[in-house]
């Protein structure tokens, strides 16, 4: 049997919701013909109220097994406590900013409580309330992650950032937007790749990639050269991903490039970078 | 004579049920207090029977467990947001500047920023002293810049509005790496800044910051390091 695990409150609203529903059905069958604004407004306000005790249904409801749960004003180590809830008490959870869950109690007190403290609550049925820390495991599992950083490409300095989706732990799928400054050419360049990462578990992990990309070229204006132009760009890599702390780790890459110009010969350029990523 | 017929025949049937159930209904009460008898007399008599044979069963394994489902939580950690200010473009004088911002909150302390912005140069002293010299064209006198930059949250803190309204706010620094479009040039900058932000509710942000972006440049006929000053108010939501 699965059981709701809402609020008595949120509980009773849906009964009487429905309860109004359900006479409001009654009551509008001979008069459905003819539904004056007020009728209309009342409606609506049902509608609203069952829409309210939806809402309310889809909250995550925990109990407080420490002898308190503290609530601050905001959520951040230096905000003041201003609220305990107590043991055996349960609280809704409304959402989450970085390491902090915005929560309400049975009283309607809302506060900020520490992911620490929520990883001790339970959850109706006893069980540990779990969720993603973002942590040493944290790196080795999750879905996304977003990076920036430079570095230099064909000598030219770059200035990247990434964004990352994980198929599997060793896979990832990424998408990279980058600029290059150079002193005879600037241009902005978007790839998509595959990252297949070693050994995800290591804190110093080696990870290969591939992929192809767009490269615009902008010549200086100082200089005259062709016009702009557009090239299809592919690379094969290699580089380190190094976890620092909480969700933060370095990633540093070196990319052979080969750029399909129109010329006779394709060019081929070497880039590296060094990124300051966050996984979530 | 036979419609007649039929509504007594009706009516019969109709008392008939009612009264069945009726006594469904009082049956049950009387069933429910010779139900532990009979139960208590089975299980007495199942005792006797399995005395010999079988040690009595103290527990009876099937609990049913509650599945529970837990609903995906709401992470709020992005805020985006736009703003006006100044720009303060040296040699170029100061001129209005808008902007657009986008913030990921990693943990409490550090967040990720990219932004873009621009604002349009004014003159040099040498073109408002010099009459008719135009050093740069109308579109030259653009100044665009993005920069993605890494903050630092600190001193967060309470800002009090009267007697009754507390708001949250907390001071951070950034620093970045960008690229500003000017003179028809390219260059790659970098962006020191702090600001301060008050939260009005949970969601919104109210934003007062300064960010110098410093570039190298040789506009001016020598290679030179230049500071640009942008001052800005921006309004931003978390999502």
């Amino acid at each position: 049997m699965e059981l709701s695990i809402t609020t008595t409150r949120s509980r009773q609203l849906r009964k009487i919701s429905a309860l109004v529903f359900v006479f409001a059905c009654f009551l509008s069958g001979p008069a459905l013909a003819k539904q004056t604004p007020e009728e209309k407004t009342q409606a609506k306000e049902e509608k609203a109220a069952a829409k309210e005790a939806a809402e309310q249904e889809k909250l995550l409801q925990v109990f407080v097994s420490e002898p308190y749960l503290e609530l601050a004003t905001g959520p951040g180590r230096g905000y003041p406590v201003f609220h305990v809830v107590e043991r055996e008490q349960s609280v809704d959870v409304l959402y989450r900013r970085t390491d902090w869950f915005k929560v309400r109690d049975e009283q309607g007190v809302e506060g900020w409580a520490r992911a620490r403290d929520m990883r001790r609550t339970k959850l109706a049925d006893g069980s540990p309330f779990v969720f993603n820390l973002g942590d040493r495991a944290g790196f080795t599992t999750h879905d996304w992650e977003i990076g920036m950083g430079g570095g230099d490409y064909g000598g030219a300095n770059l200035i990247s950032a990434y964004g990352a989706y994980s198929l599997t732990d060793n896979m990832k799928i990424d998408l990279t937007l980058s600029q290059f400054l150079g002193n005879s050419s600037n241009g902005y360049k978007a790839e998509l790749g595959l990252t297949h990462v070693i050994v995800p578990e290591w804190r110093l992990s080696p990870f290969l990639e591939l992929g192809t990309g767009i490269v615009l070229t902008e010549p200086r204006a100082t200089i005259v050269l062709p016009a702009d132009r557009h090239d299809q760009t592919a690379y094969a890599g290699a580089g380190l991903r190094f976890y620092l702390t909480r969700r933060f780790f370095l990633r540093a890459d070196y990319r052979w490039h080969t750029v399909f110009t129109s010329r006779d010969d394709n060019e081929e350029l070497e880039e590296w970078k060094v990124l300051i990523a966050c996984f979530f | 004579m036979e419609s007649p017929n039929r509504l007594l025949l009706l009516t019969g049937a109709a008392c008939a049920m009612l009264m069945l159930s009726g006594c469904a209904l009082f049956r049950s009460k009387d069933q429910k207090v010779e139900k532990p008898q009979t139960e208590e007399q089975a299980a007495a008599e199942e005792e006797a029977e399995d005395a010999d044979s079988t040690p009595p069963r103290v527990i009876d394994p099937n609990v049913a467990r509650r599945k529970i489902k837990v609903p995906k939580i709401d992470n709020e950690n992005w805020e985006i947001g736009l703003g006006l200010g100044f720009m303060s473009v040296e040699d170029f004088g100061t001129s209005s500047n808008y902007a657009a911002q986008f913030n990921y909150h990693v943990t409490e302390d550090f967040f990720f920023r990219a932004d873009i912005g621009q604002s349009t140069a004014g003159k040099t002293s040498f073109e408002t002293l010099g009459g008719n010299i135009e050093l740069l064209t109308g579109d030259e006198r653009r100044f665009t810049y993005y920069s993605l930059s890494l903050g630092y949250n600190f001193l967060p803190g309470e800002v009090f509005l009267g007697r009754n309204l507390a708001m949250n706010s907390g001071f951070y620094t950034l620093v970045g790496i960008g690229s500003v479009k000017f003179a028809g040039d390219n260059r790659l900058t970098i962006n020191l800044g702090a600001g301060f932000r008050v939260l009005p509710t949970d969601w919104l942000a109210i934003h007062i910051g300064v960010q110098d972006r410093v570039f190298e440049t040789d506009l001016l006929g020598e290679v030179k390091v230049t500071n640009n000053f942008e001052t800005l108010l921006s309004a931003t939501v978390f999502f």
